[in-house]
């Protein structure tokens, strides 16, 4: 799984243009190796984001923001009051100080792909997050 | 055969398609080369800048490993203080620079970051997954990576900061791909332009190949008869040009009564007889031998001869007689006979050109029908019984070619006032031996040759070079086909133009036994031969068919009665009788006679009290290799 990541970052990092169907890819990736006790299912802000899921995922999707376990956010302002305590994996590092239950985060610094999954927080969510996670695990936000 | 012209294109355009494609790939190669250039005078610059940037965080720090170096670090103060030295490196293409360190895990961090956009957080993740950063921990060298197509980003420089040969940070800068677009940008209409040649070229090539390809599969069509399968006369046009006909044979072949078989049994059946006959030709000949449908139920066919085998042409054209013959057609429940004729022309590289070999090979084919069909006539055999000293026209073609024809005078006699109004000219071969031989026999079988074209010019030649000069008359014996040849023509004109004086001492003796098919045209060159002040003479009359009205049109000026009619005269009433009613008919028409074949004084005393005007024969002279005198006569 480790390397699938490296390659699909690797692959990202390539076609980083055009990276939407990788960008769920790897979202699909990083939340495969998480487990919330539940089956997973997703909610975006990101339109694209959620039809991509919708098509290729193995994941279910929602389009209403309160049927989901694992919100996947890519601005703030589009997170309403009702789902602020579900768990929020977020697509900019800022947004990882701005909501505080955001657990990860999958972002672009310096024209390549990064990925944090925020020990604390998993632990506080009782998320459980596979070996394969732990070179992106970070125990705060810098 | 495929044109040499269209294979001149396909190479031509072949060759530059492989020379677009070179200075595309050439150009490729320069603009890499201008890259590799670029990019190695970036670095360099960079790379002493880097330098200085160590030297001045290491030494003015007393920085030993990359704990200290990120403790000092910490201090804002001082990282703002660094993020500006490291700015100063900035100009517009180089995107990030920033200073990474690595963790306890191996996780690189941000410690600097002079980046004016996407800047980092003090010791952020930074997630690298490039192997040159391996590289670069293994080597302790700086290390270049080379992106593609990575957020605008061209190269990415990562320099070492070492203490003690331990690297404690890397200082990394991204350039973008800013300068590369735009040289990238100034090649494209270039590069567009070759790759756009280099289509059309192989688009062409392509078409060329179609052709081609086209070709091949059409000629088999073009070149072969449907029915029989064998070639057909398009394959003939085709190949003639590039036959060399001292290396065959010509057959004509035809299949016997074939209509009637058509008329009796129908056209289904006339195919069914044609396509097996058909392979029966080809099985009895080799595959170096030419087998073509020349016409209906005719076949030509090219034999090829081989030197240790002199016969092969008879032994293939009387096999292929044998196997028609004796072969089985059965068509519908019913056998039918068929046979085939065949004339053959063993040299046919004597002749002018293709046409006249075949003309005589037709011929015998017509002497095969007419002796009785089923047969194989050889023009070589056709001619043995008349042949004098030879039997093979290279006897007349040596004699040109080593300059042994010659000419003998005879005088025609003006037996009235006892002078000699002019000389016949006759034509002799000296054989190897130094015999003089007359070609009258073989004249016959020269009839329509090129070598007889040949021998009349140069009997011609030595007639005028011998006459142009002296004051005697001379008569030239030609027959209609010399008369409408062009060579011939441009010779006797050539030499009246030449000589003045000459064409009014010149009599032209048309053999009256000739076959003159073209009344119109053998009118029009008496004509011609008239207008330059030559004389006509009508040669061996009333030995042959003549159109009495045609004798008038053309005005003659003389007329020859026939030997035939002569030579017996003193004891034939009746020969007699008819060379009396010539004399007459010739005066009406005003034309002086020659009698000729007078061979003996009683045939002499014999025609004068006839009203004749000349003669010519043994009795008065032979023909002599010299002008003779009156005195010389008799």
């Amino acid at each position: 799984m480790k390397l699938i990541i490296t390659f699909l970052l690797s692959a990202l990092f390539l076609f980083a243009s055009d990276s939407n169907h990788l960008k769920v890819k790897i979202l699909e990736n990083i939340l495969s190796e998480i487990s919330i006790n539940e089956p997973i299912k997703i909610w975006s802000d990101d339109v694209k984001i959620l039809t991509e899921f919708k098509h290729s995922s193995k994941f279910k999707t929602t389009t209403k923001c309160g049927d989901a376990n694992i919100i996947v956010l890519q601005r703030k302002k589009n997170l309403t009051p009702k789902c602020r305590r579900k768990h929020i994996f977020v697509l900019s590092y800022d947004l990882l100080s701005d909501i505080d239950n955001s657990f990860g985060a999958l972002f672009w610094k310096k024209g390549r792909p990064n990925i944090i999954i925020l020990q604390p927080r998993v632990k506080a969510q009782s998320i459980a997050v596979s070996k394969n996670l732990d070179p992106y695990l970070e125990e705060k936000i810098w | 055969m495929v044109n040499k012209k269209e294979v001149f294109l396909f190479l031509l355009l072949f060759s530059l398609g492989i020379f677009f494609i070179f200075i595309y790939l050439y150009i490729k190669q320069a603009e890499k080369d201008i890259f590799t250039k670029i990019e190695i005078n970036r670095i360099e610059q960079i790379s002493y800048l880097f330098q200085n940037i160590e030297k001045d965080i290491i030494d003015n720090n007393k920085i030993k490993n990359s704990k200290q170096l990120i403790k000092l670090l910490y201090n804002a103060k001082t990282r703002k203080k660094y993020e500006k030295y490291l700015s100063f490196i900035a100009t517009p293409s180089i995107k990030y620079i920033y200073l990474l360190t690595k963790d306890n895990k191996g996780r690189f961090r941000f410690l600097l970051d002079a980046s004016k956009i996407d800047k980092a957080n003090f010791f952020e993740k930074f997630d690298v997954t490039n192997q040159k950063y391996k590289a670069l921990y293994i080597t302790k060298e700086a290390q270049i990576i080379r992106q593609e197509d990575m957020e605008n980003l061209f190269l990415t420089y990562i320099y070492p900061i070492k203490v003690d040969e331990q690297i404690i940070a890397v200082l990394s800068v991204d350039i973008t791909t800013k300068i590369k677009q735009t040289l990238i940008e100034l090649t494209k209409p270039l590069e567009t332009f070759f790759i756009i040649l280099v289509i059309f070229v192989f688009l062409f090539v392509a078409m060329t190949i179609i052709q081609v390809f086209h070709y091949f599969i059409t000629r088999k069509k073009i070149f072969t008869d449907p029915l029989t399968q064998l070639y057909n006369r398009n394959y003939l046009a085709e190949v003639s040009p590039m036959l060399k006909l001292e290396n065959y044979s010509v057959a004509m072949l035809d299949l016997d009564k074939f209509k009637v078989i058509n008329d009796t049994y129908g056209h289904k059946a006339g195919d069914f007889i044609l396509a097996q006959s058909a392979q029966i030709l080809k099985n009895s000949t080799r595959g170096s031998d030419i087998l073509i449908r020349y016409g209906g139920e005719e076949f030509l066919l090219f034999i090829y001869k081989r030197d240790n085998d002199n016969n092969s042409t008879l032994k293939i054209c009387e096999r292929i007689r044998k196997n028609i013959d004796t072969n089985k057609f059965i068509y519908d429940y019913n056998e039918i006979q068929v046979q085939v004729s065949i004339g053959i022309h063993e040299h046919p590289h004597l002749e002018k050109n293709l046409n006249e070999a075949i003309k005589i090979a037709d011929k015998m084919l017509y002497i095969a029908k007419t002796k009785g069909r089923n047969r194989v006539i050889n023009y070589i055999d056709s001619k043995k019984d008349t042949h004098v000293k030879s039997n093979n026209l290279d006897f007349v073609k040596d004699a040109i070619d080593d300059n042994r024809v010659v000419c003998f005078y005879q005088p025609i006699y003006n037996y009235l006032d006892k002078t000699i109004l002019k000389y016949e000219a006759l034509v002799r071969i000296i054989d190897k031996h130094g015999e003089i031989i007359s070609p009258i026999f073989l004249l016959e079988d020269l009839k329509h040759t090129n070598i007889h074209y040949k021998l009349t010019q140069r009997i011609l030649f030595i007639i005028f070079e011998k006459f142009k000069n002296i004051d005697k008359h001379v008569g030239i014996n030609l027959n209609f086909s010399d008369l409408i040849n062009e060579d011939i023509e441009k010779t006797i004109l050539d030499a009246f133009k030449k000589n003045p004086n000459l064409a009014s001492r010149v009599t032209i003796e048309i053999l009256e036994s000739d076959e003159i098919k073209n009344i119109p045209l053998f009118k029009e060159k008496i004509e011609l031969m008239h207008s330059y002040g030559a004389q006509v003479s009508i040669d061996d009359f009333g030995s042959g068919y003549s159109n009495f009205k045609t004798i008038l049109d053309i005005e003659a000026n003389f007329l020859k009665i026939d030997g035939s009619l002569i030579k017996n005269i003193d004891i034939n009433e009746k020969d007699f009788k008819v060379v009396k009613s010539i004399i007459h008919f010739a005066k009406v028409a005003n034309m002086k006679t020659i009698a000729e074949f007078v061979h003996s004084q009683e045939v002499y005393d014999k025609l004068l009290p006839l009203d004749l005007d000349y003669m010519q024969g043994y009795y008065i002279a032979e023909p002599s290799p010299t002008l003779l005198n009156v005195k010389d006569l008799f």
